[in-house]
């Protein structure tokens, strides 16, 4: 066999140089001892190092002679084999024998390289650093994108604006960029439209959004009660919560009971829900021991624990203002009316015939041609002479030359005077075209006849209607005036004899009147026919009872109202006019609101 | 020496060698999953005994609590950074810190969520909630990394160093670079790209996956021929250096999965503190 031995030495002007010879045999020996085939003079060879012999298959055996191994391919072996025909390189010290066959023979090459040149910094190759940005660029890529655009860029949007006024409409869009991604939740339904402008009830930076800016858009909501009062009647807080509220009111924060301490907002798209009724209980359960002097009784469920209805009425003829009943008494209304429920309501009666005689009414009376709802769906209109009454109480005086009745008009007794004096001063027409008996005035159908007093006596006629007997005095009480003339005695009748709550007529629609006003049993005016608790608890009980068909687990939201317990709230716009009847006279909406707010504070 | 004396060197050096020989997972008996454990249960009893209105949120005051305890724990947990490069002895070992930094870690998840009230939606807040979430997941996959690749990896090296794979790879291409040299244009330049190529060319994408479309080793040994005896010794030589690529990218890749968490868990972290910066001054901005 035979090898060829070729060695390649680079000289120091970089040259290469190299040199080939043949040597003859089956094997050949490889170290640092000169008596070697292939003498290495490196240190880290041994001196007999290797021996590559021919095998009988053709491969290339290579053997360690001494204890330590060479380098094939990369690896350390101490014995391996070379096909010769695909070549193997030996690693020897910085020697490098690359053997292959080439024609015949088996070419040895042997090049030195340099060792381990720059072999710490390849290996950083095998790190995932070295393939991937440092991961401190990474980190101060994404947290200084995070803090420009979720935090700079609304801040300084915020700082640079030109304040508007808060705008419910939602027609002014928000300048504040991105601060959307603030938000931590929907707005309630009610606010939806303020969803694009933050700083409209964000105003300011770091401060709490204040009952002001509240107030600002919800003008006339009414107080609860003043803030003294309402902070002095509150239980204490939990100890938790009295911390929060310290530290917040300490930073500007409007306290427990300011507007979003109850108001919370960013709940979702979803209708404020009112108070329930531990919300009510909390201060109206045990008030009397914390306000010692309040006239409202405690209160905490419908069915087991909440005052007597106290109504509204006015307790003496011409009265200034309404009292209210005290618990357990029975009323005696004194309107100044004269009116018999039981006489109009008593369906085979003669109030009864004669309205089935009238084309308006065509049957007996009923509660509805009197009583019409308001549309506050609470309230009842005003009943007025002219349409509830005098269908049947005509004021009827004569007939016109052109056609038709005049008529007395009704409610002022000077215009009363002067209409009976107009009825005497010129000779009656006949009323109807029948014939007359003498001394018979009207018609002699079965209808109602009014007595006018025979026109002779006309100018004491206003006398004689005024007096007992006479046509005012049917309905009316009279009286004297302060000069001793004759007078009646003012109509005084309450718009709502519940006032610190509301009861809804149109919810109770399947019921009649009857059920709750005991009106058919009624003789006389004075009769307050307002029902007692007890009527209600038929049907209403306290939150906690069990729903069944004939019971209602009632709430307090269900029939009183925080802000308005008079009324229900109509919402932003809708509650227009006065304040609901015989209630303290709302601060004016005029003044400014943090004015307003001053003043319920103290 | 007395006795006495001996006996407490003894027990000293005994306590050492145990707190040597144990996992910062097993740190003292498992101390800090405890305190993470009651922890975790005191924040989540007082989530479920305490009644918020109208609904749990981070604005209540015990929402605040849940959300001061996060805040805290997290500028700590992400001191780990600093104090691994401060050399001291002493109770606060690494050790004990790395087991703190672990299991206190998870209880975050705990006190993270009750601090939302389980409210989450497209906004700030809920971007640090899911930063977070992720640091921790990261955080997870660490220490099972840490656990389970190390051995792979061992067995992927088959008793060579990295050095040694790269040398291999070198001495293959060496050869090839001789036996390539009776080749034609075409086939030279398909064993030039090979050689040209990096054994560590391709992005993090690959290392992770063990994925290399653009391998050109690959490439050369699909368009090598057979037909001369110089092309079958090219192409053996080629699956030689494909064998020896794979190691390497065998190694690559358990390396990268060993790697990679730490790269997301400390780029998440910091993308953390801006964001949590962020929800905090947002809330107090917008009261």
């Amino acid at each position: 066999m035979t090898f060829l031995i070729r060695t390649i030495d680079i000289t120091a002007s970089g040259r290469e140089i190299r040199r080939e010879r043949l040597s003859e045999g089956l094997g050949l020996t490889v170290g640092r001892a000169a008596e070697n085939d292939i003498h290495l003079p490196d240190l880290a060879v041994e001196q007999r190092h290797i021996g590559i012999t021919l095998s009988k298959v053709g491969t290339l055996d290579i053997a360690a002679l001494g204890t330590l191994g060479f380098g094939l391919d990369g690896r350390v072996v101490t014995q391996a084999a070379i096909d010769p025909a695909t070549g193997g390189e030996i690693a020897l010290g910085s020697a490098r024998l690359a053997v292959i066959r080439e024609g015949d023979a088996i070419a040895i090459t042997i090049s030195q390289i340099a060792a381990d040149e720059g072999r710490g910094d390849v290996l950083r190759g095998f790190a995932l650093a070295s393939v991937l940005p440092s991961k401190r660029a990474m980190s101060w890529t994404f947290a200084g994108a995070i803090l420009l655009v979720l935090l700079m860029l609304p801040v300084a949007s915020h700082l640079l604006r030109t304040p508007a006024r808060p705008d419910p409409t939602g027609r002014t869009p928000g300048v504040v960029l991105m601060d959307s991604a603030w938000s931590s939740g929907e707005l309630s339904l009610k606010h939806q439209s303020l969803t694009e402008n933050c700083e409209s009830c964000h105003v300011a930076a770091f401060e709490s959004v204040q009952d002001e800016t509240c107030l600002s858009c919800h003008k006339d909501i009414g107080d609860h009660a003043p803030m003294g009062r309402l902070a002095k009647g509150s239980p204490a807080l939990s100890p938790g919560d009295a911390i929060q509220w310290k530290i917040g009111q300490t930073l500007g924060k409007e306290g427990p009971l300011g507007c979003v301490a109850c108001h919370s907002e960013h709940e979702g798209p979803v209708r404020a829900a009112a108070g329930n009724a531990a919300f009510c209980s909390d201060c109206h359960k045990d008030m009397n021991l914390r306000l010692t002097d309040t006239a409202i009784a405690n209160a905490h469920d419908f069915g087991k624990g909440h005052p007597e209805f106290r109504p509204l009425y006015y307790a003496s003829f011409g009265a200034a203002k309404p009292v209210r009943a005290a618990p357990g008494t029975k009323p005696v209304e004194r309107s100044g009316l004269k009116f018999p429920h039981d006489v109009h309501m008593n369906k085979a009666g003669g109030a009864a015939r004669m309205a089935v005689s009238l084309k308006q009414y065509g049957k007996p009376l009923e509660c509805a041609d009197c009583h019409v709802l308001a549309p506050d769906r609470i309230s009842f209109r005003e009943v007025k002479m002219e349409d509830a009454c005098e269908g049947c109480h005509s004021l009827v005086s004569g007939r016109i030359t052109g056609g038709g009745f005049s008529k007395l008009r009704h409610g002022d007794l000077k215009q009363l005077a002067a209409d009976l004096a107009k009825v005497s001063a010129a000779p009656r027409p006949s009323l109807a075209p029948q014939r007359q008996r003498p001394g018979q005035l009207g018609s002699t159908a079965p209808s109602y006849r009014a007595d006018f007093g025979r026109p002779v006596r006309a100018y004491i006629g206003i006398s004689n209607a005024l007096s007992a007997g006479g046509v005012c005095t049917e309905c009316h009480l009279p009286t004297t005036g302060p000069s001793g003339q004759a007078d009646l005695v003012p109509v005084n009748l309450p718009d709502r004899f519940l006032a610190s709550g509301y009861f809804n007529h149109e919810a109770h629609k399947k019921q009649e009147c009857s059920d709750c006003h005991a009106a058919g049993t009624s003789k006389a005016a004075s009769d307050l026919l307002m029902p007692d608790l007890k009527s209600c608890r038929q049907c209403h009980l306290g939150a906690g009872a069990t729903k069944t068909a004939k019971i209602v687990p009632s709430d307090c939201a269900m029939c009183h109202a925080y802000h308005l317990p008079a009324g229900q709230w109509q919402g932003l716009g809708q509650h227009k006019g006065p304040a609901p009847h015989y209630r303290p006279a709302p601060l004016a909406a005029a003044t400014a609101a943090p004015a307003r707010v001053a003043k319920v504070r103290n | 020496m007395t006795a006495g004396a001996s006996r407490s060197r003894f027990r000293e050096d005994e306590t050492r060698r145990d707190s040597d020989h144990v996992s910062f997972l097993r740190h003292k008996r498992f101390r800090w999953a405890w305190a993470a454990l009651a922890l975790s249960l005191a924040a989540a009893a007082g989530y479920a005994l305490i009644d918020q209105d109208p609904r749990p949120n981070g604005g209540s005051w015990y929402g605040y609590t849940l959300g001061t305890i996060g805040l805290g724990l997290i500028l700590w947990l992400s001191l780990l950074g600093v104090r691994k490069r401060r050399i001291n002895p002493g109770a606060w070992s690494l050790k004990a810190w790395t087991s703190a930094h672990v299991y206190l870690g998870l209880s975050l998840v705990v006190v993270g969520t009750l601090h939302t009230g389980f409210q989450i939606g497209w906004n700030v807040h809920s971007l640090a909630y899911v930063l977070m979430l992720l640091v921790i997941a990261t955080g997870v996959y660490g220490v099972v990394a840490y656990t389970t690749l190390p051995a792979r990896l061992s067995d992927n090296r088959r008793e060579m160093t990295r050095a040694q794979m790269l040398d291999a790879l070198t001495a293959i291409d060496r050869q090839l670079d001789g036996a390539a040299q009776p080749l034609a244009r075409g086939e030279a330049d398909l064993v030039l790209a090979a050689l040209r190529q990096s054994p560590f060319a391709g992005g993090a994408l690959a290392r992770l996956t063990g994925r290399y479309p653009a391998c050109q080793t690959a490439r050369a040994l699909a368009g090598m021929d057979t037909a001369s005896e110089a092309q079958q010794r090219v192409r053996a030589l080629l699956e030689k250096r494909a064998a020896q690529l794979a190691q390497i990218r065998g190694a690559l890749r358990i390396q990268a999965a060993l790697e990679v968490w730490l790269f997301l868990h400390i780029t998440l972290t910091i993308a953390l503190i801006a964001a949590l910066s962020a929800h905090v001054i947002s809330v107090f901005y917008y009261w």
